[in-house]
C-alpha cells in the first residue's frame, strides 16, 4: 500500500486523532481494583512471563548460592541459638493450641458466624511492574491454579496485597505500597479505624483516623475485614510515625508495612471458595443504593 | 516519507523483540540485582526514537502498538504513553527542522528535554485520574534518575534503532526516501 504526501497528511491527522480518542476512552474507563485481561493480552503475558520467571530463577540460584555456601560462616552457631528457640516456640505452640480449642468453643457457645474457609496457594514472585509509578509484583500461578481476581495475598509476615490482573499461568498483585491500593484498617491495641494507602517504597499512610484516638509508635495495623476484599486480622505493618496537629479532625499516621517488599520471594495466595457468592451479594447491595439514590 | 506497510512491519517486529528483552530485563533482572525502586522506562526510550526518526503517517499507530507491548509488562496500560507519544510527535512535527543528532552530546539533550515533555503529559493524564498531586511530586524524584539514565542510553540505542529502521545517523527517517 503506498500514499500520497497530501493524502498522507490526512491519513495521519485522521490516525492521530482516533488513536487519541481511543486512549483517552481508555484512561477514563481504567479501573485500579481490577483488571480483566483479554484472551490476547493473556496468551502474551503467558508467553513472556516464563522468560521472566528463569531469569529470575538464574538470578536467585546464584544469590543462594552465594548465600547458603560461600558467605555461610556463622552457620553452626546460629543453628544451635534456633534449635533453642525452636524448643521455646513449641512449647508456646502447645498453648496456643489449647487456646484456639477454647477459642472455638466460646465462638460456638457466643453463636459467632462461620469462618469463611480459604484456599492457599504458595506462589513465586517472578517479577515486578516495568513502570516505577506502580508497585506490582508477577507471580508465577494464575486461573488453573485456582487463583481468582482480587484474592489477598500474604505472606508469613503480612498483608501483600491483592491479584488485580490475571492469567491463566500467572498474576499480578497489586501490593499494599502502591496507593491505588486502598486497606481497611485498625489499630490492634486500640481498635480505632482507618484506611491504609501506600505511599513510597517503603511505607504506607493511614489516613481517616480521629485525632482523639490514642495512638502511639509500634502499635499493629490489622486489616478490618470491611471492604469485601481482605479478611480480618491480617496485620499490615506498624505505627512509625504520627503527626498530630492542634487542629482538624484527623492525625497522619505513617506505617511501615510488616513484609520486606524489598527481599519478597514467595507470597501464599488466599482464595475463598465464596467469592463469587460475596460479589454477587456485593453487587445486588451496590444497585439496591443505587437505586435509592435516584 | 516512510509511506509503505512493507517497509514498516519488518523494522517494526525487530524493534518489539528490542522492547520485550529490555522489558525482561528491568522487570526481571535488575530487581533481582536489587535494582527496585528505579525502574528504566525502556518503552519511552523507543517511542522517542520513533518520534524524532520515523515520518510516516501510520506513526500514531506504531507507538500505540509499541505501548501495547509495554502493557504486557506492567499495569500502567498503553494510554497514558500513546497520549504523551503522539503529543510529542506533534510537537516533533513543528520543530523537524532544528533537530539534528549530530552528535551523542545533543542527542543526550534532546532525549531530556522531551522526556520532561513526556513527564508532564503523562502526569497530568495521571492528575485528572487519580485526583493527587503528592503521587505527582513523588513520580517527579523517580524520573529524574530514571530520566537522567535513559537520555545517557540514547545515543546507543539510537545508533541501534537507526540500523534497524535504516535512517541516516544525523537526519531524521524518510529524508533520503
Amino acid at each position: 500500500m503506498r500514499i500520497g504526501e497530501g493524502e498522507g497528511q490526512k491519513t495521519k491527522i485522521i490516525l492521530n486523532v482516533l488513536v487519541c480518542a481511543v486512549a483517552l476512552y481508555g484512561i477514563s474507563t481504567r479501573d485500579f481494583t481490577q483488571h480483566r485481561t483479554s484472551a490476547f493480552e493473556n496468551v502474551m503475558i503467558d508467553f513472556f512471563a516464563p522468560i521472566q520467571k528463569s531469569v529470575t530463577f538464574v538470578q536467585t540460584s546464584f544469590n543462594s548460592v552465594f548465600e547458603n555456601y560461600i558467605a555461610n560462616v556463622n552457620a553452626s552457631k546460629e543453628n544451635d541459638k534456633l534449635k533453642m528457640k525452636l524448643s521455646e516456640m513449641n512449647s508456646k505452640l502447645f498453648s496456643y493450641k489449647e487456646m484456639e480449642l477454647e477459642n472455638v468453643r466460646l465462638k460456638k457457645l457466643l453463636d459467632f458466624g462461620i469462618e469463611l474457609p480459604y484456599k492457599k496457594i504458595l506462589a513465586q514472585v517472578v517479577a515486578r511492574d516495568a513502570s516505577s509509578d506502580f508497585r506490582v509484583l508477577r507471580i508465577n500461578k494464575g486461573l488453573i491454579d485456582g487463583l481468582k481476581l482480587q484474592s489477598t495475598v500474604v505472606t508469613g509476615e503480612g498483608l501483600v496485597g491483592f491479584i488485580y490482573r490475571l492469567t491463566d499461568h500467572f498474576a499480578d498483585v497489586l501490593t499494599i505500597l502502591d496507593p491505588n491500593n486502598r486497606v481497611d484498617s485498625l489499630v490492634k491495641r486500640v481498635r480505632a479505624h482507618g484506611i491504609v494507602e501506600g505511599d513510597s517504597d517503603r511505607q504506607c499512610l493511614m489516613k481517616y483516623v480521629k485525632r482523639t484516638e490514642p495512638i502511639i509508635l509500634n502499635d499493629e495495623i490489622l486489616t478490618s475485614g470491611l471492604g469485601n476484599l481482605y479478611p480480618k486480622g491480617i496485620l499490615i505493618g506498624k505505627v512509625s510515625r504520627i503527626e498530630r496537629e492542634s487542629y482538624g479532625m484527623t492525625q497522619d499516621v505513617t506505617i511501615s508495612p510488616s513484609v520486606n517488599f524489598g527481599k519478597l520471594e514467595e507470597v501464599i495466595v488466599l482464595v475463598s471458595d465464596s467469592d463469587e457468592k460475596k460479589d454477587l451479594e456485593w453487587n445486588a447491595l451496590d444497585s439496591n443504593s443505587e437505586e435509592k439514590d435516584k | 516519507m516512510k509511506a509503505q506497510l512493507k517497509d514498516i512491519i519488518v523494522p517494526l517486529i525487530i524493534t518489539l523483540l528490542i522492547l520485550i528483552v529490555l522489558e525482561i530485563i528491568s522487570t526481571a533482572l535488575l530487581p533481582a540485582l536489587g535494582v527496585q525502586k528505579y525502574i528504566i522506562p525502556f518503552n519511552i526510550l523507543i517511542v522517542l526514537y520513533l518520534g524524532f526518526k520515523l515520518e510516516t503517517p501510520y506513526l500514531s499507530v506504531i507507538i500505540l502498538i509499541v505501548q501495547y507491548f509495554h502493557s504486557f509488562f506492567s499495569i500502567e496500560g498503553w494510554e497514558l504513553g500513546t497520549i504523551a507519544g503522539v503529543f510529542i510527535c506533534i510537537v516533533i512535527s513543528y520543530l523537524r527542522d532544528v533537530l539534528h543528532f549530530s552528535s551523542a552530546i545533543i542527542t543526550i539533550a534532546v532525549t531530556q528535554i522531551f522526556q520532561l515533555v513526556w513527564f508532564f503529559t503523562v502526569s497530568f493524564l495521571f492528575y485528572l485520574k487519580t485526583n493527587s498531586f503528592s503521587l505527582i511530586v513523588e513520580k517527579m524524584w523517580r524520573f529524574i534518575p530514571e530520566s537522567i539514565v535513559i537520555s545517557l542510553l540514547a545515543p546507543f540505542f539510537f545508533a541501534i534503532l537507526d540500523r534497524i529502521w535504516s535512517t541516516g545517523g544525523e537526519g531524521m527517517l524518510g529524508d533520503d526516501a
